[in-house]
């Protein structure tokens, strides 16, 4: 019959079992074979003082399968160490590592607060819509509030990714300053159309 | 400039009739549903939508709420995630029989195997793994497609893994007595060629039962998982759903580890990759998607 | 929901904004198309792979994957070769138009396309009389 019975492990498995040390995982981190640098970020994440090796590598590391091994391993890590690690993502990375930082951010919202302000006020439009999007899926008290801050940005699609996170968690309190803001954009039927639906969202 | 068509919220539903319990309004359910979306994937189309409204009120009312607001608000601010794994649960079917969302099956056989097979020498080992494999229909119909559907199967060797975490459910497997239920959707010939009478129900016959090795695995136990290498296809339907976001990821990285390069996973029907990981590749392969280990290493 | 008289063309949003999605929604849905909507680029492509489409609106930045991607993906696939693709950025270069035209797309505008336009557009795309 072709189905035959498997093997329990493969030989090759029997020798990973070996733990390496931290130090000659911090090295196979910075390995120029990417599969050497993902089992070393693997090997990290399991280990408890693995994340500030992980810290330093985020924003050098492009290689998709590696980053996706790092962030998994910071996700569950939240620390301000970590926010700060993933902060200059925003600005500086790829679109991929921009993005998985915000997924990861979007989990340590105690350790993101302390930013808010300052990435409102960031002079780079895009970290501003960043900090709005991440906002409307951050589980803290304040992030509607937040929003309704940004909703006074000069840049007409800063307001409109604000006003997208209040259609989701927005209350009453936005209201005003929601239908203060087709008046500053008068020709955006984009943003005349977000806040017609934001209110409806929150006015029950 | 304004849009011309009246803005309208296309997920407000009709009014129904009244409900013992407080209602949800159009506008929240409108909120919930986006949420819904945008965490799992899932969207409920308007024949879902009085189904789904009930299932959110039971919730509503098992965790204690007054109202939908400060349910959303536990369920977009709890740490763990543990409320929104029990809104999963209730807002999907889980039940196990023989040749449940065949479909797969049928692209196993009719794509994936033949693509595996025009690049590996014949008697090579190809390995199939069925995690949760439950009460094991899905690894004996796996391998019932296999036998039946596959011309070049004798030519290859076949591992078929199929693990669980819960060790009865593996008794059960092992023992592989089934149902009528369990049967329903599979074709009478496949029953007469495979099945004997057993008692009130149906026992899978004793080359099937020793072809399949079952194993217990917990996906979270990096150390265990070490052990599953150089897979070419896992069938991991309908267990990723249920993790919270976090374990969910470990999961898809220990997945993805224990594949060979350009090994596929295959996920539940209601499931996806896009609300997961992007290391996976969606493929096509036939008219099912299934999700592929990149072959280059990056 | 679609108009009486829809001519049952069924266009694809990809487009990581739920606002934006429902905002391309009511404008192609007063001319009569079916949309149907994917939060991400990589849901995007597995819808595109299996379901049919007429149109394909495909904005750039993305989670999980981008819109050049998704494009790229889609346009290697058999079934991916033919159906129509605009992408929508807020990239307003040269090199990001040749960037999506490269990578498969027939259109590349730049955000906010105005209603009309993208009437227009998903009309003349979809082979519907204007």
């Amino acid at each position: 019959m072709a189905l035959i019975k498997a093997r329990r492990a493969t030989p090759d498995a029997v020798a990973e079992a070996i733990p390496l040390t931290l130090d000659s995982l911090v090295a196979q981190l910075g390995s120029p074979v990417a599969s050497e640098r993902r089992a070393a970020a693997r090997a990290l994440d399991a280990h408890e003082d693995g994340i500030p090796a992980l810290c330093d590598r985020v924003a050098a590391e492009v290689a998709p399968s590696v980053c996706e091994a790092i962030m998994a391993a910071l996700v569950r890590r939240a620390s301000s160490a970590v926010v700060a690690a993933l902060l200059p993502l925003l600005r500086d990375g790829t679109p991929v590592q921009r993005n998985a930082a915000l997924e990861a951010l979007a989990v340590m919202p105690e350790h993101v607060a302390p930013h808010v302000a300052a990435l409102l006020r960031d002079p780079d439009t895009d970290v501003r819509i960043f900090t709005a999007n991440l906002l409307s899926v951050l589980p803290h008290a304040e992030a509607a509030a937040w929003l309704v801050e940004a909703l006074a940005d000069p840049h007409a699609n800063v307001c409109a990714a604000a006003v997208d996170g209040l259609a989701e968690i927005g209350d009453a309190r936005a209201l005003p300053a929601l239908a203060a803001l087709p008046a500053r954009f008068p020709d955006d039927s984009f943003l005349a159309f977000a806040v017609q639906l934001a209110s409806q969202r929150i006015d029950q | 400039m304004s849009v011309t068509a009246p803005l309208i919220d296309p997920l407000l539903p009709v009014a129904r009739a009244e409900d013992a319990r407080a209602p949800i309004s159009p506008q929240d359910y409108a909120k919930f549903c986006d949420f819904f979306y945008r965490k799992t994937g899932i969207i409920f189309g308007a024949n879902k939508a009085y189904f789904a409204e009930r299932r959110l009120q039971d919730r509503i009312a098992a965790t204690g709420h007054a109202g939908f607001r400060d349910y959303f608000t536990l369920l977009r601010f709890e740490i763990g995630g543990a409320e929104m794994q029990q809104l999963v649960n209730a807002m999907t079917i889980k039940e196990t029989y023989f040749y449940r969302e065949d479909y797969q099956f049928d692209a196993l056989v009719r794509h994936v195997l033949p693509a595996i097979a025009a690049e590996r020498a014949p008697g090579t080992p190809i390995r199939i793994w069925s995690l949760p494999c439950s009460t094991g229909e899905e690894p004996y119909s796996i391998a019932m497609q296999i036998l039946e559907h596959w011309s070049q199967a004798d030519r290859y060797d076949i591992e078929i893994l199929a693990s669980d975490i819960d060790s009865r459910a593996l008794a059960d497997a092992r023992a592989g007595v089934y149902g009528e239920r369990a049967l329903h959707r599979l074709p009478p010939a496949l029953k007469q060629r495979y099945f004997t009478p057993y008692g009130d129900g149906y026992r899978i016959c004793d080359a099937l039962r020793g072809s399949i090795d079952f194993t217990q695995v917990n996906v979270a136990d990096a150390a265990t998982m070490r052990r599953y290498r150089d897979i070419d296809v896992i069938f991991c339907r309908n267990m990723l759903i249920y993790f919270d976001e976090v374990s969910r990821r470990q999961a898809v990285e220990t997945l993805y580890d224990s594949l060979r390069p350009g090994g596929v996973i295959c996920l539940g029907h209601s499931e996806s990759m896009s609300r997961m990981s992007s290391l996976f590749a969606p493929r096509r392969f036939g008219t099912t998607i299934l999700y592929q280990r990149p072959v280059d290493h990056d | 929901m679609t108009e009486p008289h829809s001519h049952g063309k069924r266009i694809l949003v990809v487009d990581d904004g739920m606002t934006t999605r429902l905002y391309y929604r009511s404008v192609f849905e007063a001319a009569g198309f079916v949309v149907e909507e994917a939060a991400n680029g990589l849901e995007g492509l597995e819808r595109a792979l299996v379901e049919p489409f007429d149109l394909l609106v495909v904005d750039v930045n993305m989670p999980k994957m981008d819109g050049y991607t998704l494009i790229e993906r889609l346009r290697g696939d058999a079934t991916g070769q033919a159906v129509p693709i605009v992408t929508i950025s807020t990239e307003a270069g040269a090199s990001d138009a040749e960037r999506a035209l490269e990578a498969g797309a027939n259109l590349y505008l730049v955000k906010p396309a105005a209603p009309a336009a993208l009437r227009h557009f998903a009309a003349l795309m979809t082979g519907v009389a204007a």
